[in-house]
């Protein structure tokens, strides 16, 4: 049962569509991201859904009821923005209270339930703290804080991770999740950054130049993605161009065998396999030979760079505790034809 | 926090010069308030508090800086009644004459005061309203407006909406929004604003010549017309008594508020 639905919504800027006809279904307490480049329509589709942004034509259905035309003070919603947004001249309890005074909420009532949502967010000692006073970390977990209080039926997030530096922002992807589960809320998430939607999502949304082009599970999107654009955009991938010549994926004048079918002799095809399923193995043995040109150690895993005649491939190669081939050694590329795709280039027969 | 960096010998020199041109003046002439003599001159044997008790004994000059001190206030906190929302549709509106209001709003900073005085004389001569303090009210708060302006404009313009948003979400009205989430984030701009207003009324002579009547002459008008008449210490004891009050003014705010979260904004 569909708990927030988006039908048909759009926004339109003169001749300019920031969004297009985003059609979306969130069941209650699930977790979705909306992923895309900076101008793809996620965060205009966001704030249609918090009622900043009018939408153009489309309808908003929460729990049964049209909010399209709904105020943002209506609506109810839950809102971490970007920038936090936190009311500089207050205190955090203050900030988290505002929600529960706006709902005309009895003090005492009011004081028990910031003190637990400070509790949850683990900033209970910083209560009469100043925003400025706070660290990034902190704040935006006041920002949260500050959403979840009024106990809204949607948590919206705008990119709420992008401020924080690399380890804190990890940290606070699984601490969003843990809080987001334990208080079950359904939860919309705006981020250009795949490893964060991947990493916390029920479901990923990812959007092209305002339109929708895949909706899936984290791990379905990263297997099968539907658009060359969503290949390259969610995680690491090799492609490579080249013709369908008897049976066979031929690139650069090399037979790549292939369990795939229905292309036409001489058609512009892209085949593509995911870094890590490619194995190194002593050269000769695999299905392409070529020459490590870099290697970059990531402490979990070793990435290479390998030059064959195919063009520069990624390797990657979990770290097993040995030195793996220097640079310039000569190696061989395997892969299972399971973990290969190839798909018509339909840009390059055009070119 | 930014260490803050240490300036160089010529770096130093310089700006101990410009703080003694700044201040050099002001302390010639609180030296000079406490001459003993009968003409503005620095003392140097003896010190004598004569000549401000001789302010006192110009019962006129009490009332004009008590007429100055009622004028600033007022015009000021017209003039940010005004600006506030002048300011905030500007910003954040576009409707058809918004530029012109704009540039209206600012005009009287590019008009000279001489000229602004005499027109108001003619306009205030043609509809018989000359002498009244509420007209000379209303003339300061022509004069003063585009410094709040500027500095409530700039507020606003510094502001994170999403902020405003944020409180819109929570469940807040337009009119809560302002009260309890813009307005505290613009004050900074507000007061600075109003102290700016209030120097520059307090301070206002070229126009308020033309505009003051016998009953409302201002301090600066006063001061004027005394000295066109005889030059004597008295006006240094005048100023003397005027630079301690706005440091004094100054030093209570300081206190109170921190001179830095009024005219800068939240440290």
């Amino acid at each position: 049962m569909s708990f927030l639905t988006l039908e048909k919504l759009s926004k339109v800027y003169g001749d300019f569509a920031a969004a297009r006809d985003i059609d979306l279904s969130v069941a209650k307490g699930e977790f979705v991201s909306l992923l895309g480049p900076s101008g793809c329509g996620k965060t205009t589709t966001l704030q249609m859904i918090a009622g900043l942004v009018e939408p153009t034509t489309g309808t908003i259905m929460l729990d049964g009821r049209d909010i399209t035309r709904e105020t943002p003070n209506k609506r109810g919603l839950g809102i971490v923005f970007q920038s936090y947004a936190l009311f500089p001249h207050m205190t955090v309890a203050q900030n988290v209270a505002f929600g529960l005074e706006m709902r005309k909420v009895a003090k005492a009532e009011r004081d028990e339930r910031v003190a637990t949502m400070l509790g949850l967010v683990h900033l209970g000692g910083f209560a009469e703290r100043y925003p400025r006073q706070l660290s990034g970390g902190q704040r935006q977990r006041v920002a949260i804080a500050r959403a979840l209080v009024i106990q809204p039926p949607v948590l919206l997030l705008d990119e709420p991770l992008s401020n924080l530096d690399a380890k804190l922002r990890e940290e606070m992807q699984f601490e969003l999740r843990r809080i987001q589960q334990r208080v079950g809320t359904t939860t919309i998430m705006v981020t250009h950054d795949q490893a964060e939607a991947l990493s916390i999502s029920d479901r990923v949304v990812v959007m092209e130049q305002g339109r929708m082009t895949q909706v899936d599970a984290p791990y379905k999107l990263y297997e099968n993605p539907a658009t060359p654009f969503i290949s390259t955009f969610v995680g690491k991938m090799n492609r490579l161009d080249g013709v369908w010549r008897k049976g066979a994926a031929e690139i650069a004048g090399i037979a790549l065998p292939s369990e795939a079918s229905g292309f036409v002799e001489g058609q512009a095809i892209a085949l593509s396999v995911r870094p890590e399923k490619i194995a190194l193995k002593p050269a000769g043995q695999g299905r392409l030979d070529g020459t490590i040109a870099n290697r970059f150690f990531l402490g979990g895993s070793w990435l290479f760079t390998v030059e064959t005649p195919a063009g520069a491939i990624l390797v990657s190669a979990p770290n097993d505790g040995e030195e793996p081939a220097r640079e310039g050694a000569k190696v061989a590329l395997d892969w299972a034809l399971a973990s290969q795709r190839i798909e018509p280039l339909a840009q390059g027969a055009a070119a | 926090m930014i260490p803050m960096q240490k300036n160089g010998p010529v770096a130093l020199l310089f700006h101990t010069l410009v703080v003694a041109f700044v201040l050099a003046p002001l302390v010639v002439i609180c030296l000079v308030a406490f001459t003993p003599e009968n003409t503005l001159s620095i003392p140097t044997t003896s010190f004598s508090l004569r000549w401000f008790r001789e302010i006192f004994r110009h019962p006129d000059f009490v009332a004009s800086f008590v007429n100055s001190l009622w004028l600033a206030s007022l015009a000021a906190t017209l003039s940010v009644a005004i600006s506030v929302p002048a300011a905030l549709a500007i910003d954040r509106y576009d409707f058809p004459g918004r530029n012109a209001l704009n540039a209206l709003f600012l005009s009287p900073l590019i008009i000279p005061h001489l000229v602004l005085g005499v027109a108001f004389l003619r306009l205030f001569a043609l509809i018989g309203a000359t002498g009244s303090f509420a007209w000379l009210v209303a003339c300061h708060v022509v004069v003063i407006t585009p410094y709040v302006l500027r500095l409530v404009m700039a507020a606003f313009t510094g502001l994170d909406r999403s902020a405003e948003q944020a409180a819109m979400t929570l469940g807040a009205s337009h009119w809560t929004v302002f009260r309890r989430v813009t307005a505290p984030m613009i004050l900074p701009g507000i007061t600075g604003g109003w102290l700016l207003a209030f120097i520059n009324s307090f301070d206002e002579l070229t126009m308020s010549i033309f505009v003051t009547s016998p009953q409302t002459v201002t301090l600066p008008v006063r001061m004027y017309m005394y000295a066109t008449e005889s030059i004597d210490p008295m006006m240094a004891a005048v100023s003397a008594l005027m630079i301690a009050l706005t440091a004094a003014a100054m030093l209570v705010l300081d206190r109170a508020f921190g001179l830095d979260k009024i005219l800068v904004g939240q440290k």
